[in-house]
């Protein structure tokens, strides 16, 4: 999926202004990151982009499609194109691993089969295959933020956005998540990952965008 | 470096899957949907029987609720279906102006006698009057004191038509036209208490209808209220369905389905009361009947009423759901 922005800003009812005149242009199977200090924008740049909010001004084009040209009966088909991977998880405690990984199949009414297929293939992926019986609360912090990618992908995404997902594991844990993430890049998903993690961002060696203040400071070579 | 073609490949093969897979909409079909429905239609109950305690409450005030009107409407059935059985000779009885000599009286009784609604009619003259009023009231010696009768020529129609609630227009328009005449003073249908008994009847049909709507709308709220905490106890559900991909239609459709059991099984429960009710109440109210009348049958819901009171309350859980489900789930979204 090839994402651009153009000249977006985001200004909030309370006055504040998330982003201002932000460019950028992620093509088709690229990986970057997005880093900045907390309140710098990364968050609002990824719901924009997942239409959980709209913004002010600009233009946001996702594989050439005006997001503002879509109604919000249009969204839940967006959303089913890009996969997202939060810091807290958002895993559902009242059920098994399976069935949080198989949410996406099923809201888009996917045949159970097929379901059953998908979820054990991108369990496997993340190297909890022999785990999907459990309910998520009984694992640890790191296999958790896995789940969270294997729900993700499990749809099979073309876009990837991950927002602080290392937030909480320690360095050894932040990079088995990271490798992951440049995994599922080498088979042609784009993939934006926000994290204020600078040393490890920098490892990784990709395109980095900085945000400051609501603004695009950097965006090229790495950190 | 060796590897590098062979990830190419897997890009490319990769990005061609996910653009097969891409457009859900067109895979599209109406089993994959019917059995999505059973499914939600199965898991809703499910979820009520895993919350019995609560369920069974909302589900018991629904049925109280529901009950109430259709207690009164099974009640207003019978009292409707014995009042249409009652029947009776009816009588309007002309009072004539006390100056009316008899000759002028008897034209009169004759002319009326002649008309088509009329069955007969019986003279009853001013002397006759006074020994019948002596019999009858015991007030021989008041009226012996009085220097003159002082009672009127009456005459006693009787109306083709026998009085009971359906005719009842009739017969007051017959007795407006008698009354209209000029030798009569004053005309009296004797139906007072069956006009009484109309009224009784339209106020109550009134009532019944006041309150039904009066406790739909508190079914209503009560589902609405319950679907409300349950959308609100499955926020994070809500919210993460919406973030993969789930439309408002998806994520409304269990709670939908929650109020249509609500509504279907509060229906279930009134009607199962009203029966028993009725059943109960059946021995002494045959035997009061019996000694009006033998041929009375005790009625309570029928069959086309239980359905229509299983759809109705099925009807208000959805809506009710609905009307909460909107409200609340477009307000859940990612802070």
């Amino acid at each position: 999926m090839e994402i651009e922005f153009q000249r977006v800003s985001k200004k909030y009812e309370s006055g504040q202004e998330a982003l201002s005149q932000v460019d950028f242009h992620l093509h088709q199977g690229e990986m970057a990151f997005l880093t900045g200090h907390s309140g710098a924008g990364k968050s609002t740049l990824m719901k924009l982009m997942m239409m959980i909010e709209r913004q002010t001004a600009g233009q946001i084009l996702v594989d050439g499609i005006d997001l503002r040209t879509l109604s919000r009966h249009a969204i839940p088909q967006h959303r089913r194109r890009v996969g997202v991977v939060f810091q807290n998880h958002q895993l559902l405690f009242d059920r098994s691993v399976f069935h949080n990984v198989a949410l996406p199949l099923q809201v888009s009414g996917a045949d159970p089969k097929q379901v059953a297929k998908r979820v054990r293939a991108a369990l496997d992926k993340v190297g909890l295959l022999d785990k999907e019986n459990q309910n998520p609360m009984a694992l640890s912090g790191g296999e958790q933020q896995r789940v969270g990618i294997a729900r993700a992908v499990v749809n099979k995404p073309q876009l990837l956005l991950a927002d602080e997902p290392t937030g909480n594991l320690d360095p050894k844990l932040s990079a088995e998540i990271m490798n992951l993430f440049q995994e599922f890049n080498h088979v042609g998903v784009t993939v934006l990952v926000a994290s204020h993690d600078l040393a490890l961002v920098a490892r990784m060696r990709h395109r980095v965008l900085t945000l400051n203040q609501g603004r695009m400071v950097n965006d090229g070579g790495f950190a | 470096m060796a590897q590098k073609p062979n990830q190419r490949g897997a890009t490319r093969s990769s990005v061609k899957a996910t653009k097969r897979h891409w457009p859900k909409r067109s895979s599209f079909s109406p089993a994959q949907y019917l059995r999505a429905h059973k499914m939600t239609l199965r898991d809703s109950f499910m979820r009520l029987v895993n919350y019995p305690l609560s369920s069974v409450m909302t589900v018991m005030v629904i049925a109280i609720a529901l009950s109430l009107p259709g207690g009164l409407y099974v009640l207003l059935k019978n009292v409707q279906s014995v009042t249409d059985q009652w029947e009776q000779q009816s009588v309007i009885s002309l009072y004539l102006f006390a100056e009316v000599e008899d000759a002028q009286a008897l034209a009169l009784s004759h002319q009326i006698s002649a008309q088509d609604n009329v069955a007969s009619v019986e003279y009853i003259s001013k002397e006759e009057g006074l020994r019948y009023f002596e019999r009858s009231s015991g007030y021989e010696q008041i009226l012996s004191s009085l220097p003159e009768n002082p009672l009127p020529i009456v005459l006693q129609v009787i109306p083709k038509e026998a009085v009971d609630v359906a005719s009842l227009p009739v017969l007051q328009a017959l007795r407006d036209q008698l009354a209209a005449q000029k030798e009569v003073e004053y005309a009296e249908l004797d139906a007072q208490w069956l006009q009484r008994l109309a009224n009784i009847l339209s106020f109550g049909q009134r009532f019944v209808y006041v309150l039904s709507t009066l406790l739909m709308v508190a079914v209503f709220l009560i589902v609405g209220n319950t679907i409300r905490m349950s959308v609100e106890s499955r926020r994070d559900e809500v919210l993460v369905m919406k973030l993969v991909g789930a439309t408002d239609a998806y994520i409304r459709r269990p709670f939908l389905y929650m109020g249509f059991w609500f509504g279907v099984l509060g229906g279930f429960f009134a009607t199962l009361c009203i029966l028993l009710l009725s059943w109960w109440v059946s021995a002494p109210a045959k035997r009061l009947i019996d000694s009006y009348q033998s041929d009375f049958l005790l009625q309570t819901f029928n069959a086309d009423e239980i359905v229509l009171c299983l759809t109705i309350s099925a009807f208000i859980g959805v809506i009710g759901a609905w009307i909460a489900v909107n409200r609340h789930i477009v307000n859940i979204e990612l802070q």
